[in-house]
């Protein structure tokens, strides 16, 4: 008794060191960055090394917005996410009830289709979509990546949310119909409402992928004016120096947003990627 | 009647999707493959491309510089996920446990999986910077090392810190998946197993891991399937370097395509980076069964 006492008690200890080290590995990088972000150059490259930056001054934000024009990146970047957010959830929706509610023909050929998809490598799409935005004169333009990128995250999006369409009881649905309701009537005011909860999920997913996507970006918006925030941030380092304390103040606010984000749901995207894995 | 109509709109329901995939997915894909068999460069777009049948395949397989990036990016695969699956299981393992905090390590788990993979990348390439780089002032401090080591201008190095920085960035969502699989695990198996006096270990390797093995097995092919198109990583921490030593195929085909304008041999640098994603998919066919079942 004493023994498995003492047991539970170390196995307790084990857990806290465990948790502690564990949060450390995961956030101790990121404020190591974040301190950066608020260093001068002489604190930056200080010899021994130096942990906190003497002042919390802006200066580094400051001048990150100004040597390139940050807040039109971000504006652009956050252009491209909500349109192929959107879009994809729309689209989406549509494409999952219609897999997980009725009795079309082929849908194991569908899923087989999404699944191969998010196989697929994107270099593979990479230069016939470039080719092709080049021809319709897409390149360069917010409304074209964010197309692009709609192809790029459906698959995953429409797969998420599958499990959420098919929890809903079919009872919910033919008490709409027996109202005399038609099929894209329940569908929006009865289906959507149900699984709106998902959806919202879903969404924050999906704009976060879209907004960390960088290959596709890098090829078909690289001029200033359609340029995104993952391309910018690789653009402060010129040939012979690398001005780490504007790259870390650019990068903070390039993940704060999709921080404070996850944050705020994090339970429900806990839950929606947990079951995603299991049931999906 | 009504069930009639309604498998109509499951139809009509469908066409938004697929005319996306025909445009962006079916039609690139073909393009690609076809491409791939074609003289065509950037510099004499105009003349169009011209079929010159299994060449580029054949110039692909004599060329050392493909054989380099497809061993450094296999290599890269292997050891990535295989790490990332054993430290994510361990990681599962004691979330799975009920304990003061548990809710605030999984709400941390998600900042590495919610940054863009380019802010990791650079964030790395800080604390890895050989002169002022916080990882070589810790070891120096603490001893280990007398000269600073060249954490990104040496290929074996290199190599080890950008395994390092993709498993900071994927352990965490790793041992989320994993542990959705732990919690379908039933308690009173493991209970009567233990009645049975089974240790901890033989509980885990006879009853959870077979358990577990369909949603491990669809987690692990995500995973292996994405280390292998490795690209905004290296991009950032080693832009290939040093001399080609962590270019992954990705890489070599996006230098193929936009710097030499090499677009006939790109696309098949393409399609051998796609076949391989299919053979890797075809090793877990177990796993994609599982998936597909509505």
């Amino acid at each position: 008794m004493e023994r498995k006492h003492l047991n539970r008690k170390v196995s307790k200890i084990g857990m806290i060191i465990f948790s502690v080290v564990f949060v450390l590995l995961i956030i101790l990088p990121f404020v190591w960055l974040a301190l950066a972000a608020f260093k001068n150059m002489r604190e930056l490259y200080a010899s021994p090394v130096q942990i906190l930056p003497s002042s919390l001054s802006l200066d580094n934000f400051i001048e990150a917005f100004t040597v390139q024009p940050m807040a039109q990146y971000i504006l652009n970047s956050v252009i491209v996410s909500l349109v192929s957010t959107v879009l994809i959830i729309v689209i989406g929706c549509m494409a999952s009830f219609s897999l997980a509610r009725t009795k079309i023909k082929g849908k194991r050929l569908i899923l087989l289709l999404l699944l191969t998809i998010t196989l697929l490598p994107p270099i593979t799409l990479l230069n016939p979509i470039y080719l092709m935005m080049s021809k319709m004169g897409l390149l360069n333009t917010r409304i074209g990546l964010a197309l692009v990128l709609v192809a790029i995250e459906l698959p995953s999006a429409v797969w998420y949310l599958m499990t959420f369409f098919q929890t809903i009881p079919d009872t919910i649905e033919e008490s709409a119909m027996i109202d005399g309701a038609t099929i894209p009537q329940t569908f929006v005011k009865i289906l959507l409402p149900v699984v709106r909860p998902g959806i919202f999920t879903i969404s924050i997913m999906t704009f976060i992928n879209t907004w960390n996507n960088y290959i596709f970006p890098l090829v078909l918006n690289p001029t200033k004016d359609a340029r995104v925030v993952t391309v910018a941030l690789t653009m402060y380092s010129g040939d012979t120096y690398t001005p780490w304390n504007l790259i870390a103040a650019a990068a903070i606010v390039a993940s704060i947003p999709l921080i404070i984000m996850v944050l705020a749901i994090q339970k429900r995207i806990i839950s929606g990627m947990m079951d995603g894995a299991v049931k999906g | 009647m009504s069930n009639n109509q309604r498998t109509k709109m499951g139809y009509l329901f469908l066409i938004p999707t697929l005319i996306v995939f025909l445009v962006f997915i079916a039609y690139p894909v073909c393009s690609t493959i076809y491409l791939s068999f074609c003289n065509y460069r950037t510099q004499t777009i105009t003349q169009g491309a011209t079929f010159t049948g299994l060449s580029n395949y054949i110039k692909m397989f004599q060329d050392q510089e493909m054989w380099t990036s497809l061993v450094f990016t296999l290599k890269f695969t292997v050891v990535s996920v295989i790490l990332e699956t054993i430290l994510g299981m361990l990681c599962a393992i004691i979330m799975n446990r009920k304990f003061k905090g548990n809710g605030f390590v999984c709400a941390m788990i998600l900042i590495p999986w919610c940054i863009p993979t380019i802010v990791s990348g650079l964030m790395w390439s800080y604390i890895f910077a050989e002169s002022f780089g916080v990882v070589n002032y810790l070891l120096s401090v603490a001893n280990i090392i007398q000269d600073p080591i060249k954490w990104l201008s040496d290929g074996n190095w290199a190599f080890v810190s950008v395994i390092y920085a993709d498993v900071w960035k994927t352990v965490p969502y790793m041992s989320l998946l994993l542990l959705s699989a732990l919690k379908t695990v039933s308690n009173d198996y493991l209970e009567a197993a233990s009645l049975d006096g089974a240790g901890k270990a033989r509980r885990f390797f006879s009853i959870v891991l077979p358990n577990i093995r369909p949603v491990m097995m669809v987690a692990i092919m995500f995973r292996t399937i994405q280390s292998f198109r490795i690209y905004d990583l290296i991009r950032v921490m080693t832009n290939g370097g040093p001399q080609g030593s962590t270019k992954s195929l990705t890489m070599y085909a996006m230098e193929q395509y936009f710097t030499y304008g090499n677009m006939g041999y790109g696309a098949a640098l393409a399609v051998l980076t796609f076949v391989i994603s299919l053979i890797i998919a075809a090793f877990f066919q177990e796993g994609v069964k599982n998936k597909l079942e509505v």
